[in-house]
């Protein structure tokens, strides 16, 4: 629970960065709050970046990391992901339990359009935790 | 004989059965009951499968060992029970082969969802509703997305449950309503429906045509529903959780949607009317004791009979046969 909640941290700082960030200065501002290791920190990115919603960028003899996509990215993916579409009936529903079964079609193509939005252009999006272009 | 009477209750409990008990609308008062029901006839499907194909195999060796197969039976037979048991054979390798891909499919689309959703947890937005309505405990399994849609379930497993819930739901419903909601999911892991979810869905996924599969599906996922309605009607009352229904089910783009949102709306309406009619004092003790008892009954009859009308005489023919 302690390591999810550094997790989501180190999310936060690297998506209000920006611009991709070395273990170093992702420490600094954490450090700046909190006690915790260096080691720590670079471990955690290492977890991010295995999950894949971290990218890493080698730059010299350090790497830099950066959020694989913006924060409003993630949330309509993993909620496509959750709703599984319009199809009712495939293996994937076994996964999750809804409180009532399906979508909308209006809410499926809401989540589609604002995937798309996002998606679009690379760096400006308009979220308040998504990173200044 | 054996071989043949373990084909023909296979067929039978594999089509017919499950179509009938499908169209059932008394098993809508007593979830549970039918769910036992539900799953000892898919067990006694896949039994009866497996029966026939041992005992058609058995057939080489314990009739009078020592002639060729071909000399005893025929060519008829022999290619009869050959096609029989080749059959059973690749039935049986077909729904563990499946059995065994959707384990590891849904298990890892569960850890992807569970790691995502610790991810992009929104604290904030659920600090005002964890604490009041699930105390501790119910607040530990709690994430709320922050995005467009309104989604709420549950991700059930082994690597710890989550209660998933959009700020939308937070913001649309009252208070006692995502109670409600919150109650429904609740029941659904705590009596690992997941479980019973997952077997018919690798019977549907291994077999999804000729036998009644899908409509085994359908219904039993129906009857969880009810059964997780029950739960969370106790605790909340039936109104929130109708309402909270009716809510969350309204489809904004009417017409717009395929087959497969008809049939979802068509299941929460009814369950709203379920709702509804439900007596008042329902909410606190079960009702339709004699219905319940009736398919607890015909669930140990439908496993039960089969095993001492053909099997116990199958297989002491067997052993003497072996023995002697």
């Amino acid at each position: 629970m302690a390591l999810g909640e550094l997790e989501r941290d180190v999310m936060d700082r690297l998506w209000a960065a920006g611009t991709p960030l070395t273990v170093r200065e992702v420490h600094e501002q954490l450090a700046a709050h909190r006690k915790i290791a260096y080691t720590t920190v670079m471990t955690v990115l290492d977890r991010l970046a295995k999950k894949g919603v971290v990218r890493q960028a080698r730059e010299g003899r350090a790497f830099r990391y950066s959020p694989s996509a913006s924060r409003e990215q993630m949330v309509a993916g993993l909620m496509l992901d959750a709703l599984g579409g319009v199809d009712a009936v495939d293996t994937r529903q076994a996964a999750l339990v809804h409180f009532v079964g399906g979508v909308s079609p209006a809410e499926a193509a809401a989540l589609r359009d604002a995937l798309d939005a996002l998606s679009r252009p690379q760096a400006p999006s308009g979220g308040e935790t998504a990173p200044a272009p | 004989m054996t071989a043949f009477w373990f084909a023909a209750l296979a067929v039978l409990l594999a089509g017919p059965v499950p179509a009938l008990l499908a169209r059932a609308r008394w098993t809508w008062q007593v979830p549970r009951a039918a769910l036992v029901l539900w799953q000892a006839v898919a067990l006694a499907a896949v039994l009866a499968t497996l029966g026939a194909g041992l005992s058609s195999l058995t057939m080489l060796f314990t009739e009078q060992p020592g002639l060729p197969f071909l000399a005893r039976h025929g060519l008829a037979q022999t290619t009869l029970i050959g096609l029989g048991t080749g059959f059973v054979a690749v039935v049986t390798v077909r729904f563990w082969a499946v059995a065994a891909l959707v384990a590891v499919r849904t298990r890892r689309r569960r850890r992807r969802h569970r790691e995502m959703v610790d991810l992009l947890h929104h604290r904030d937005a659920s600090a005002a509703v964890d604490r009041a309505l699930l105390g501790e405990a119910g607040a530990r399994v709690l994430r709320v997305l922050t995005g467009p849609a309104r989604v709420a379930y549950c991700v059930p497993g082994v690597g710890g449950n989550r209660v998933v819930i959009s700020d939308a739901v937070l913001r649309e419903l009252s208070p006692e309503e995502v109670g409600a909601v919150l109650a429904h999911e609740q029941a659904h892991l705590r009596a690992r429906h997941d479980l019973v979810l997952e077997a018919f869905t690798v019977l549907h996924a291994a077999f999804p045509r000729v036998v009644s599969s899908r409509a085994a599906l359908d219904t039993v996922r129906l009857l969880v529903e009810m059964l997780a309605d029950d739960a969370a009607r106790r605790r909340t009352g039936s109104l929130p959780l109708a309402r909270a229904l009716v809510q969350l089910a309204s489809a904004p783009g009417e017409g717009a949607g395929g087959q497969g949102e008809l049939r979802v709306g068509a299941d929460a309406l009814t369950r709203v009317r379920r709702l509804a009619q439900a007596q008042p004092g329902a909410d606190r003790r079960p009702p339709h004791r004699g219905l319940a008892a009736g398919a607890y009954a015909a669930a140990v009859g439908v496993l039960g009979l089969p095993t001492l009308a053909i099997a116990v005489p199958w297989l002491s023919a067997s052993w003497r046969a072996l023995a002697g």
